[in-house]
């Protein structure tokens, strides 16, 4: 199949606008159900309605980028069909039934979350069902992202020893160990809890907005208490994320190496601009470890509701100086340093937004929610440019798409073992034939018509340092068939 | 394209397919008919100083929120199901239109801000900037159509394709030919319409049994008011079905005429017979009732009577009416029954005291839900009557059987030349078909084949007394 141009922007660039666009919105989704929940239980519990009607106020801002999410995934999906056709038709097939699934749970999801919000004042009475109809919503939330980390994890980590992805074995629609591969585990952790986190600092920096044009004192300090409720909350899911990650990036380095190795020295697409987006992230991550340990500390001495005692705080200082001496061992003291200059940095920087707002956490707040959103957009991006430009671990990858030959197979019901038993129809041999098979599987042939011919040497050999997997031998062909200017 | 059959449990895919096209189908229509009727009836109850009507718009915007979530929610479900089950049919269909939805999701996005943060959200705050939150609302119903419109020219498409179906090789993007199809503008009209009638009849029906339901005077009397007012809507917006249906029908009968004569007599005939039963209920059971609860306000009726008058008309002038036997009779039989209905309404009027049973209520939800199953239906056998083609001429269904093949041939061949529709070639009895298709073969402008004549023998032993 042919991809799209879209408007002459890199397809890449479009997928990964909808790709954060999209994460940026839907990672939000699983920390407010569970902000809620537990804000919904401290209301109830303490009968202190403020925390109820945080609960809701929070619900609302779920529902309405829910639909939002919603839209931005089917815009996605056009998208992907449009630029990558055969990448996308293949992976719709090899995953069919988990998508079906996760559809049946987001419409389960969409049930659920607007039936919580919208019937809110009808069943006051019923709170404790109101809570557990609410509460619902995270494990709903969480199967949902695991049948997505499976396909997303699978890109990265296909599979055990040779790739059952060939369409040729298992249930049509469905792969075992497609789905089961290697990091969707660590990749479910590590999303859940980050989720989690950047929900909690997200809703934070929402109250320290109102703070800033709230001028009445009962709102001042619901948006305070309501604030400091969902920094903890994101607080406490943040300390797990350093951990995870390392054994995240342990599955990756034996099973996804050259992956592993692009994130760790900063090779392809994880520079942008010169910037390294891994470092970046790490940066701010320790950024956001060291304000959100200095303003507790701050709290710990005002005995504010929901700060943690000042001995804990310590103690998770402490815990965590020795996690980045670790990392400085295995990686580089450079990375220990660094990391330790920056969350002292961020440290003091807390601080004096704390005694120049009095106390208020409002720039605190809004600090840490824009630090989150920048760590989650910058991690899917980390991961998704550490892979290689193609998904090169699915077996026979290149054998199946073979298009005018074998449609004919199209219109028949074949079981897979008959598939497996068809004849494969040898492509066209030739320069032409080494064209379509890795040219086109990242960009659209139409992209090659602008070069200069004498230009093909140094461009294909840009192409191969972005990750091309080519012979000399093949580069020699292909250059030629191209500098005398042949179809293909 | 190369990608093997996924088979589904339990019903074929098509039943899979249908499934969850219905269940987002039925849910976008609402959305749209609210969107597009509550800034209207916010207007009116601005200029009238009329909360009530400020009430029911607010109402019906709420409807469309609870709803918002799983309507989009299974609006991702159909190309999960398309590209799985179908993979090559989504392959070039999107490869066609793949701008066109990008413009859509476009829409959509703009189409949710505008309904969320600009219209109902703020509904209270904005209570005295009332021409401004109109505005919005008249944006948020913008968009919401503009998402049909794109909708409906990649739907209608499938049934009069304007351009080839391309190739999953080359890449498209965007046709205005295929997009401005012959029958596009019939569709989107046609829904149009048919989604505020449906949707208004279905919800006066509901209102109605809320106000039996309820005790509270003051509550009693708005929901009578408003059932009143949402079923007279849906009502009146009915009449410009069958004036768009006819045009939408010659269309097809000029663009796919095998779609036609399937619909006109052919194997999707029985369900489109049933719809205009439901319709024949609907009209009657809301004619009764705007007689006798509007007695008193005539021009309503007059609007009411010329409308029956412009029914009768394209019953008049649709041609495929004959199929139901003796064109003449016919003729005579709906001009009675037609003209004698509407003397008996304008008689019934004045008799007996005007509408104030509680029986009423159920009467009206009876005739919303024969409304709801009137569009269902009408989706229905749009679809079926393409059979074979998910693509009309231009792609056939994978799992398409080889009587369906014959059945298109017969009508392709045979219908419209000599006998108006199907039925008339089947109801023929003790006939030797192989002499009488060789007979017809000889004809002047029959252009048959040797295998071509075999299946159409075939099909017509198999399928005549």
């Amino acid at each position: 199949m042919t991809p799209m141009s879209f408007l002459g922007i890199p397809a890449r660039w479009i997928i990964a606008f909808f790709a954060l666009f999209h994460t940026s919105v839907a990672s939000l989704a699983i920390g407010i159900a569970f902000i809620v929940m537990v804000a919904q239980i401290i209301g109830y519990r303490k009968r202190i309605y403020r925390y109820d009607l945080f609960a809701k106020r929070t619900q609302l801002f779920q529902v309405c980028i829910y639909n939002v999410g919603t839209i931005n995934a089917i815009g996605f999906v056009f998208v992907l069909s449009g630029l990558f056709p055969q990448f996308w038709v293949h992976l719709m097939n090899n995953f069919f039934w988990p998508f079906v699934v996760e559809e049946f749970l987001f419409l389960l999801l969409a049930i659920t979350l607007t039936f919580h919000y919208f019937f809110w004042e009808k069943l006051w009475g019923h709170k404790k069902m109101h809570i557990l109809i609410g509460s619902m919503l995270i494990p709903f939330f969480f199967l949902q992202v695991y049948i997505i980390n499976a396909i997303g994890g699978f890109m990265l980590t296909p599979g055990y020893e040779e790739a059952e992805a060939s369409l040729r074995v298992g249930i049509l629609g469905y792969d075992f160990k497609s789905f089961y591969n290697p990091s969707l585990l660590m990749l479910q952790f590590h999303r859940t809890f980050a989720n989690i986190s950047y929900a909690g600092f997200f809703m934070a920096g929402w109250c320290g907005v109102r703070l800033y044009f709230t001028k009445i004192k009962e709102r001042k300090e619901y948006y305070e208490d309501c604030g400091r409720l969902s920094f903890n909350i994101a607080f406490t899911a943040l300390l797990s994320l350093p951990v995870i990650g390392y054994f995240y990036s342990h599955v990756l380095k034996t099973d996804a190496s050259e992956a592993f190795w692009n994130i760790m020295l900063g090779r392809g697409d994880v520079i942008v601009a010169g910037v390294d987006m891994w470092w970046l992230k790490h940066i701010f991550v320790a950024a956001m470890l060291g304000a959100s340990i200095s303003y507790f500390i701050r709290m710990s001495r005002s005995q504010a509701a929901f700060s943690l005692p000042g001995v804990m705080v310590y103690a998770i200082s402490g815990f965590y100086l020795m996690f980045y001496m670790a990392m400085g061992m295995i990686m580089t003291w450079s990375f220990f340093f660094w990391m330790l200059v920056i969350a002292v940095g961020s440290g003091l920087l807390v601080q004096h937004l704390l005694s120049y707002h009095k106390g208020s956490g409002r720039a605190v707040f809004l600090y840490m929610g824009i630090a989150a959103f920048l760590t989650v957009i910058l991690g899917g991006w980390a991961r998704e440019a550490g892979r290689p430009r193609f998904v090169d671990r699915i077996a026979n990858y290149d054998d199946v798409y073979v298009p005018q030959e074998r449609q004919r197979y199209l219109y028949q019901d074949i079981s897979p073992e008959e598939i497996a038993k068809l004849p494969v129809t040898p492509p066209t041999p030739g320069a032409a034939q080494l064209i379509q098979k890795h040219c086109a599987r990242c960009h659209s042939l139409d992209r090659m018509r602008g070069y200069n011919r004498n230009d093909w040497e140094r461009v294909v050999n840009v192409m191969r340092i972005y990750g091309t997997r080519l012979t000399d031998d093949e580069a020699a062909q292909i250059t030629k068939h191209l500098a005398e200017g042949k179809s293909y | 394209m190369d990608l093997p059959i996924i088979l589904t449990p339990f019903f074929p895919r098509y039943i899979w397919m249908e499934e969850v096209i219905y269940s987002h189908i039925s849910i976008a229509t609402i959305i749209t008919a609210f969107l597009v009727l509550a800034p209207i009836l916010e207007y009116i109850g601005w200029k009238r100083q009329d909360l009530r009507w400020d009430r029911l718009a607010r109402s019906l915007v709420f409807f469309v929120m609870i709803l918002y979530s799983p309507g989009a929610a299974l609006g991702t479900g159909i190309p999960v199901f398309i590209i799985g089950l179908y993979p090559e049919f989504w392959a070039r269909w999107s490869n066609l239109f793949f701008w066109p939805l990008i413009i859509q999701f476009i829409f959509f996005t703009i189409d949710v801000v505008f309904l969320f943060f600009f219209y109902y959200l703020p509904w209270d705050r904005m209570m005295n900037r009332k021409r401004l939150h109109i505005f919005f609302g008249g944006c948020t119903a913008l968009f919401a159509l503009l998402i049909q419109a794109v909708w409906d020219g990649a739907g209608s498409y499938t049934l009069t394709p304007g351009a080839p179906f391309p190739n999953a090789t080359e890449a498209v993007g965007w046709s205005a030919a295929a997009f401005f199809n012959p029958s596009y503008p019939y569709l989107f009209f046609h829904r149009f319409f048919g989604n505020i009638s449906y949707t208004m009849l279905l919800v006066g029906g509901v209102f109605a049994l809320k106000y039996l339901r309820n005790k509270k005077n003051s509550e009693k009397k708005y929901y009578g008011w408003a059932s009143d007012v949402t079923f007279s809507i849906g009502f009146l917006a009915f009449f410009a079905m069958p004036l768009i249906g006819w045009g939408y029908a010659k269309i097809i009968q000029s663009k796919a005429p095998v779609a036609f004569h399937a619909i006109m007599g052919g194997h999707v005939s029985a369900f489109f017979m049933a719809k205009m039963g439901l319709i024949i209920l609907f009209l009657s059971i809301g004619s009764v009732y705007l007689f006798k609860r509007h007695r008193d306000k005539v021009p309503l009726l007059v609007a009411v009577t010329l409308a029956f008058g412009g029914l009768y008309l394209v019953l008049s002038l649709h041609p495929a009416l004959d199929w139901l036997g003796n064109a003449s009779y016919w003729r005579v039989a709906y001009s009675v029954l037609i003209l004698g209905f509407l003397a008996w309404l304008w008689y019934l009027r004045k008799q007996g005291k005007p509408i104030t049973e509680h029986r009423w209520p159920w009467f009206l939800f009876i005739a919303g839900m024969a409304a709801f199953f009137t569009f269902a239906l009408g989706g229905f056998v749009r679809e079926r009557s393409k059979s074979p083609y998910t693509v009309y001429l231009q792609h056939e269904k994978p799992e398409t059987k080889q009587e369906e093949r014959d059945r298109f041939l017969v009508y392709n061949k045979c219908v419209g030349c000599h006998h108006i529709n199907v039925k008339d070639i089947l109801k023929l009895e003790n006939i030797n078909w192989n002499e009488r298709v060789a007979t017809e073969r000889r004809r002047p402008g029959v252009d048959l084949t040797d295998e071509e004549t075999a299946r159409i023998i075939r099909y017509l032993e198999e399928h005549s007394p």
